[in-house]
């Protein structure tokens, strides 16, 4: 029954096909990839591999967790809690109005002590806990078209409630903008001023692409609630750096943003003197304030987590090894022994 | 020859015939029962093989009341030769096709319209609308329609092109060119004009533009043969019949004019039903006087019709439709696996909403000047609430709002990635070199998409025997005439290699196929009828040769002497008693409508057909009634035993009657199918009583087909029995082979067969169905009271065979390891009385004791209900295979329907859901890609679901971090990504490519194929597990940096970036680790998506209006990052790892046992198993 179908496999490329393709032949050509026989690799779990896996996993995480841990240490921190603190006794039972009081003295000095040596840079960090910076409501109240560019310094449709004030727009407008960290540190050593250096404590793209060097603050901090700190309406945007900072908004409810950096070591036993100004209310939702110094390494701030997870996991890995040798030694299976198929185990099978 | 004036002969011989169209009818094809009557679209009972058939009178009875006559509201009117009056009542449809769905204007609505017919589409779809709302807009707009709009468009891209190429094809088709009548003269026509009602001229090798009744051709009885094979894929050509009243008329020269009734437009290509009164005279029409788009007129120089059916209501466009669709039982699980997930996703909502809900109230106080919250607006006159709708509305919100972003928590992607899947699993099917089959020259079909993974499942296969197991190719044996048994064929001597041959006009003429001949038959047949044997052996071969519906088509051959004679016809088993008859020297030359020419021994005779009485289902016989030259008239009848034997005038010949039934059972026994032919003389008055009779019945216009069948019962009495013929019906190769294999693994295989017990029984034998060792129990009962007692009986009894040989489960894992299987046999017969009664819980039972059942002398409805009667009881999973029409009911009914595509036409294969050219393919089909695809198909569905759930997890932790207001660390462009680019392809790939076991471990060991049945792959436990293992990963995903960055100046852009690719890698190394082979494609595809994935992540953070600007740079830059990312993924895998370790290595499965014998046996094994099967190409290493 010879078709005259059009020949879609006549002269097959296929190198191994013993038959001839035939003219007007349908037979699929033969190559490896049409017939899945593709050359491959088959990992098959063999105890000696399985064991040198987690022996591997083993001698990787341990060293790190190690060193994670050291690095860890080696970070100096000294944290100040001060929201209670800063407030006189007599408005501790209702630190809201003494917060939102514009008459109350703010002013509040704090003691710290240099734990251990502090290398340079030591980092000014102030802490939030409670604030919600990844508010679904906070997190889309910006303008991100505003903050780069002047022309578009009216496109505030995305800034609600903290669109225009007194029937002009804000910029910079929306609720982060509004809400920005409104505390001052003053550090002294000794009676002598530590300078904070305040400048590149923001990413270096945010101030080169994100923030417009001819956008300037205007209305801002003008209705009828103030939020947070007022801008420098001469200063263009690109250069408030607390504000690039705070509008990079954090990922955890329990944060700290940087405030500014220390260039020069502190020695132990130090005692440094805070001047702060206790402006910003976290009071009406319970929120902590910290302030913190810090020296970094090479793995970031002072968390134990990592480094005691690698232990942890490594640890595992290296008694599972273990385990697993000596379950192999106990109880050994030989692989691939037909003897083992289910039909071959049962009796009954012929 | 001599056939120039053979309706002048006729008409001399019996004048009275002229009047009727009778002798159309005679010759109509034996395919059409009961004449012209037209039947419903019932395949049942279609089918070309007459002996096949074992229904019995009930079954026929209700299919005769699918016949009906025309009533004039649902007739259609055609004026012939009159297009005009033709359609100027009715719209009937012009010739011009559509096959394309889509023009232009109408492409965007409708094609839409059509994909979200998928509700997949439409829960995407409802959850796009949703975020637009400006309250619940958690995604960008243009984000969150992104998923959606890219698969709907690449679907519509790729409609458009299919639509396009129907479009260019449809336009070739309209625009070609046929002979149409205007103005008395054949005129050249655009297909596309033309119209209902106009007369065509076809010539030789066109093919047909419309549905047309046939009014005159070249041949002079009115003949045309057309080719099928564009319709119903049958290569042989079918005879079609013009009407005697209108072959004489000439339309260039007179007017032809007359009008046809006949039926409203049906997809049946084998019914039709019309009348035509032309001249005054009234005549119907049937289907073999209709010629039907898209076949070809062959062998005839031209042939004239008129319109009848045009366009898309044609027969053959009426059919083009897909395969029914079936639902995967994969599928079916998931979706139960899928309900559960939506039950998940609603509690992971409900919590977000209740905590939402008392953060609210705790809160309530403060919300107006919280600075994340800051309800008031005070920037207007009046101070109002901002974006805030009360309590109970914002729980609402955030309910629907968290519906929103964890909405890959229900799997859409994996409805589309699963039907890729199947097209690629498809295509190496279809491109497997060991499904292909070289005589046929045909490859494998998937004809349904999407149940491919259901052939991993597969516990009972129900099999047609004729053409499925056999080759159908049926050969003359043996025949037993006048109680002398003639079986020595098959000593063939060399001097009548070439077989039988005659020569006209110094011309060769030569049977197409050499038949081996008895010798001795041989002399006795030459040597003329004087002798009592001569004459018995005479008349057998007459009516061999007479006796039947087959045409003889002389085709040229190279050599101009010699000419070839093939014999077309329906019936494979007419084909080869033609054969047998020209071999012995009967040689059938030429049957047109009215009479035959029959070469005997040299001498060339012409009988003239009287009368003509079809094969039907009932009375399993067919005759025609001989005017001999000598002036008598015989009738010769030709059927299966059991009826025939009721015929037979049992007092004349009672010692041949007795060695006759003695050498059928023998020849049955030895697998040959029988067939008994009797004859009679009939007296004058007999004929002249049984012409009026057939004359008012054939031309009736009320129930023909009863009356015809009446008219054949009274003539077919009183027989005198001739003899009995045994044809061979081979094997198919490789058989025994592929049974055994399918046996071991586990699958029951029942053989349902039209055939008599002793053939079953024998075909059952060697095709090693039965072995020596088994116990039979025959079921065959003719009353419904015998019925169950014998099964009560067989219950007893097999319980008792089965019991003493130790466990049998139901897993099928000892199945076949009994000591004394048990085979039952059961006919048809006792089948009546079993099926749709209570009896077949009992039949049930005990078919599931035995490890065979044979089904013998079964009716087409009857194997459906075989088929119904497992499938109704049982969640195990069936397939039938069968290859002609009479399988279809079967093939349609059983969850997987398998068709041959070999000798018997293309119902089957239409029918079907997967077609192939051997039954020995099964093995490969069900043991090798059956295998796989399950296995594939599991693993990715679990893999998907895991996959989703994963990412949702991990937004969902997120959310309990951010007062359950649905804002997420992660970039929203990842999100709609993640299921897009990022973890996409490597799932596909692997599901189609991956492959736990060689092709030749899995035809080695055939009971690996029971790690379908026990649903190793998918089942609740391993979903249950994976979703447990889905938690602890997301955790681990979420919380490593969680606690590593607490505290710290982390940004959410940042840490929703290292969420981002710690997700990503973690799923795509859970998919790496669960890889089986490694080839370039898995490694470029899951190592690629891991770069894709960074390089998005980069892209993404790359574009300043979005906040995450650049945080990737920032965050990479730190050792934090990535050792939190390497202590994410070692840490989520650890446990995985362990139990997959521990599982494999102490209670191994036998996939995995064998899995590594291939592995580490390869060498020392080699030779055996690759010297039969292809090469192994890839050598393992390691």
């Amino acid at each position: 029954m010879s078709s005259n179908t059009p020949s879609s496999s006549a002269g097959g490329v296929g190198s191994a096909d013993s038959a001839a393709p035939r003219r007007n032949s349908k037979r699929p050509k033969y190559s490896k990839f049409t017939q899945q026989e593709l050359p491959a690799c088959k990992p098959i779990l063999t105890p000696r591999w399985v064991i040198s896996a987690f022996m591997l996993v083993s001698i990787v995480f341990i060293p790190i967790g190690v060193v994670s841990l050291f690095a860890s240490r080696d970070v100096v921190e000294i944290v100040d809690r001060y929201e209670t603190a800063c407030v006189p006794e007599n408005f501790r039972n209702d630190k809201v109005s003494f917060i939102q009081s514009p008459s109350t003295n703010k002013s509040c000095t704090r003691r710290l002590t240099v734990p251990k040596r502090m290398k340079q840079p030591i980092y000014v960090y102030y802490q939030l806990d409670n604030f919600y910076q990844n508010h679904r409501r906070y997190v889309k109240s910006r303008s991100d078209s505003q903050l780069k560019d002047n022309s578009s310094w009216d496109d505030i449709s995305s800034c609600k409630p903290e669109d225009d004030a007194n029937g002009l727009p804000i910029v910079p407008c929306g609720l982060i903008a509004w809400s920005l960290f409104n505390d001052t540190y003053n550090f002294s050593l000794n009676n002598q001023q530590l300078v904070v250096n305040k400048r590149g404590i923001s990413w270096k793209s945010d101030r080169d692409s994100k923030f417009g060097s001819d956008v300037f603050p205007r209305n801002f901090q003008n209705g009828s609630l103030i939020g947070g700190k007022s801008l420098d309406p001469t200063v263009r945007l690109s250069e408030q750096e607390d504000l690039i900072v705070w509008m990079r908004t954090a990922a955890l409810p329990t944060f700290r943003k940087l405030y500014g950096k220390i260039e020069r070591d502190l020695q132990p036993n130090e005692v440094i003197h805070v001047t702060l100004e206790n402006n910003y209310n976290t009071y009406s939702f319970n929120g902590k304030k910290r302030l913190v110094l810090s020296t970094t390494s090479w793995l970031g701030g002072k968390n134990d987590f990592l480094g005691i997870a690698y232990l942890t996991v490594g640890g595992l890995c290296f008694f599972l090894a273990l385990s697993f040798t000596v379950v192999y030694l106990v109880k050994p299976r030989r692989l691939g022994d037909p003897s083992y198929l289910s039909w071959n185990r049962n009796p009954g099978g012929h | 020859m001599d056939s120039k004036t053979p309706l002048e002969n006729l008409y001399n011989i019996e004048p009275a015939l002229s009047s009727s169209s009778r002798r159309n009818n005679l010759s109509a094809n034996s395919k059409s029962l009961g004449g012209n009557s037209i039947r419903e679209v019932n395949f049942s009972d279609l089918g070309p093989k007459p002996v096949k058939y074992g229904s019995r009178g009930a079954e026929s009875e209700i299919y005769s009341m699918s016949q009906r006559e025309i009533n004039d509201e649902d007739a259609r009117l055609i004026q012939i030769n009159d297009p005009v009056k033709t359609n100027e009542r009715f719209e009937f449809a012009g010739n011009s096709i559509r096959t394309a769905k889509y023009s232009i204007l109408t492409f965007v609505p409708r094609n839409l319209f059509e994909q979200f017919h998928r509700v997949a589409y439409i829960y995407f779809l409802v959850i796009a609308v949703l975020n637009q709302l400006p309250q619940l807009a958690v995604f960008g707009r243009f984000a969150s329609i992104l998923p959606l709009a890219f698969v709907l468009l690449v679907t519509a891209v790729k409609d458009a092109y299919e639509d396009y190429r129907r479009h260019r094809a449809d336009k070739i088709e309209n625009n070609r060119l046929a002979s149409v009548l205007v103005n008395h003269e054949f005129q050249q026509k655009k297909w596309k004009d033309i119209q209902v009602g106009e007369i065509i001229k076809i010539h030789a090798n066109e093919t047909i533009p419309c549905d047309m009744v046939l009014l005159s051709t070249c041949d002079p009885t009115g003949v045309a043969y057309v080719q099928t094979i564009n319709l119903d894929g049958e290569s042989n050509l079918k005879t079609r019949y013009a009407k005697q009243e209108t072959l004489l008329k000439i339309p260039e020269k007179e007017s032809v004019s007359g009008l046809i009734k006949c039926e409203k437009p049906n997809r049946n290509i084998y019914g039709f039903q019309a009348n035509m009164e032309v001249d005054g005279k009234r005549v119907s029409l049937g289907p073999s006087n209709i010629i039907l788009r898209g076949c070809e007129l062959k062998n005839t120089t031209w042939a004239v019709g008129v319109v009848v059916y045009a366009g898309r209501e044609t027969k053959a466009m009426l059919n083009n439709s897909g395969a029914p669709s079936k639902r995967s039982r994969l599928e079916t699980h998931m979706n139960l696996e899928i309900i559960f997930l939506s039950v998940f996703l609603t509690a992971l909502c409900t919590v977000v909403s209740v905590c939402a809900a008392v953060w609210l109230r705790r809160h309530r106080d403060e919300l107006d000047y919280l600075p994340f919250y800051r309800r008031k607006d005070f920037s207007e006159e009046e101070e109002e609430n901002y974006n805030y709708y009360g309590w109970g509305l914002e729980i609402v919100f955030t309910f629907l709002m968290s519906v929103i972003v964890f909405q890959i928590m229900i799997p859409i992607s994996l409805y589309i990635s699963m039907e890729l899947v199947r097209v690629g699993q498809a295509y190496f099917m279809i491109r497997d070199t060991q499904m292909y089959d070289e005589p046929s020259n045909s490859r494998f079909q998937c004809r349904a998409l999407n149940i491919n993974e259901d052939l991993g499942q597969i516990k009972y296969i129900f099999s047609d025997k004729t053409g499925t197991l056999t080759e159908n190719k049926m050969e003359f044996q043996c025949a037993s005439i006048g109680g002398v048994d003639y079986n020595g064929g098959k000593v063939s001597s060399q001097d009548q290699k070439d077989g039988y041959f005659v020569q006209v006009d110094g011309k060769v003429l030569r049977p197409k196929m050499v038949v081996k001949t008895d010798p001795e038959l041989l002399q006795f047949a030459r040597s003329g009828k004087e002798t009592k044997e001569g004459s018995h052996i005479h008349d057998f071969f007459l009516a061999l040769a007479a006796c039947n519906t087959i045409v003889p088509l002389i085709v040229d051959t190279p050599d101009p002497t010699l000419k070839l004679i093939d014999y077309q016809g329906e019936s494979p088993d007419e084909q080869a008693l033609v054969y047998a008859a020209a071999a012995y020297g009967f040689m059938l030359i030429e049957r047109t409508s009215g009479h035959i020419v029959i070469d005997i021994q040299g001498e060339r005779q012409r009988f003239n057909v009287l009368g003509l009485h079809e094969f039907d289902s009932d009375r399993k016989r067919m005759s025609v009634i001989l005017g001999l030259p000598n002036k008598s008239v015989k009738v010769f009848v030709k059927g299966a035993d059991t009826t025939m034997f009721s015929v037979i005038d049992r007092s004349l010949n009672t010692s041949i009657i007795r060695a006759t039934e003695a050498h059928l059972h023998s020849y049955s026994s030895i697998g040959l199918r029988t067939l008994v032919i009797g004859m009679r003389e009939l007296s004058t008055s007999e004929f002249e009583e049984w012409h009026s009779a057939f004359e008012v019945a054939s031309t009736a216009l009320m129930g023909r087909a009863r009356l015809l069948r009446k008219v054949a019962n009274s003539i077919e009495r009183n027989i005198c029995i001739l003899g009995a013929s045994g044809i061979e019906d081979k094997l198919q190769q490789g058989v025994p082979e592929a049974i055994e294999s399918l046996r071991t693994a586990g699958i029951k295989v029942w053989v349902l067969t039209g055939d008599k017990q002793e053939t079953a029984i024998s075909i059952g034998y060697s095709s090693k169905l039965l072995t020596n060792k088994m116990t039979q129990i025959i079921v065959n009962n003719n009353s419904k009271e015998s019925c169950r007692k014998s099964l009560e009986d067989a219950i007893i009894m097999s319980k008792k065979l089965t019991t003493m040989s130790g466990t049998t489960n139901d897993t099928g894992r000892t199945l076949g390891a009994s000591l004394t299987p048990v085979a039952l046999i059961i006919d048809g017969t006792s089948l009546v009385y079993i099926l749709d009664c209570e009896l077949e819980e009992m039949l049930f039972e005990l078919a599931c004791n035995c490890s065979v059942v044979l089904c013998c002398r079964v009716a087409p409805l009857q194997k459906a209900g075989i088929v119904a009667l497992v499938k109704k009881r049982t969640s195990d999973m069936t397939l039938a295979i069968g290859d002609g029409a009479n399988d279809v009911s079967m093939i349609q009914m059983a969850d997987v329907g398998v068709g041959i595509s070999g000798q018997e036409g293309r119902q089957a294969v239409m029918a079907s859901d997967f077609a192939m050219g051997q039954f020995r393919f099964l093995v490969t089909l069900l043991l090798v890609h059956g295998h796989w695809n399950y296995q594939r198909m599991g693993y990715m569905i679990l893999y998907n679901f895991y996959r989703n759930a994963v990412f949702v997890l991990v937004l969902f932790w997120y959310v309990l971090f951010t007062c359950f207001t649905l804002s997420t660390a992660i970039n929203e462009w990842s999100s709609v990504l993640y299921s897009v680019i990022y973890t996409s392809v490597p799932t596909i790939v692997v599901g189609i490519l991956d492959k736990d076991l060689n092709r030749q471990t899995l035809l080695k060991y055939p009971r690996l194929y029971g790690a379908g049945h026990r649903e190793e792959c998918y089942n609740k436990r391993l979903f249950w597990i994976t979703m447990i293992d889905t938690v602890w990963q997301s955790a681990v995903v979420f919380f490593i940096p969680l606690l590593a960055y607490w505290g710290s100046t982390i940004d959410a852009s940042s840490i929703g970036d290292l969420w981002t690719l710690a997700v990503v890698i973690l799923v795509n190394l859970h998919l790496a680790m669960d890889v089986n082979r490694w080839n370039w494609l898995t490694h470029a595809t899951i190592w690629g998506s891991i770069i894709a994935t960074f390089i998005c992540v980069i892209i993404i953070d790359a574009i300043p209006s979005l906040v995450g600007y650049w945080a990737i740079f920032e965050i990479a830059q730190t050792g934090l990052f990535w050792l939190c990312l390497l202590a994410i993924i070692i840490t989520a895998l650890i446990p995985r790892f362990v139990v997959k370790v521990l599982y494999q290595f102490y209670t191994p499965c036998d996939v995995q046992i064998a899995r590594e014998a291939e592995k580490f046996q390869a060498r020392s094994e080699s030779g055996a198993v690759e010297v039969e099967m292809n090469l192994i190409l890839d050598h393992p290493r390691q």
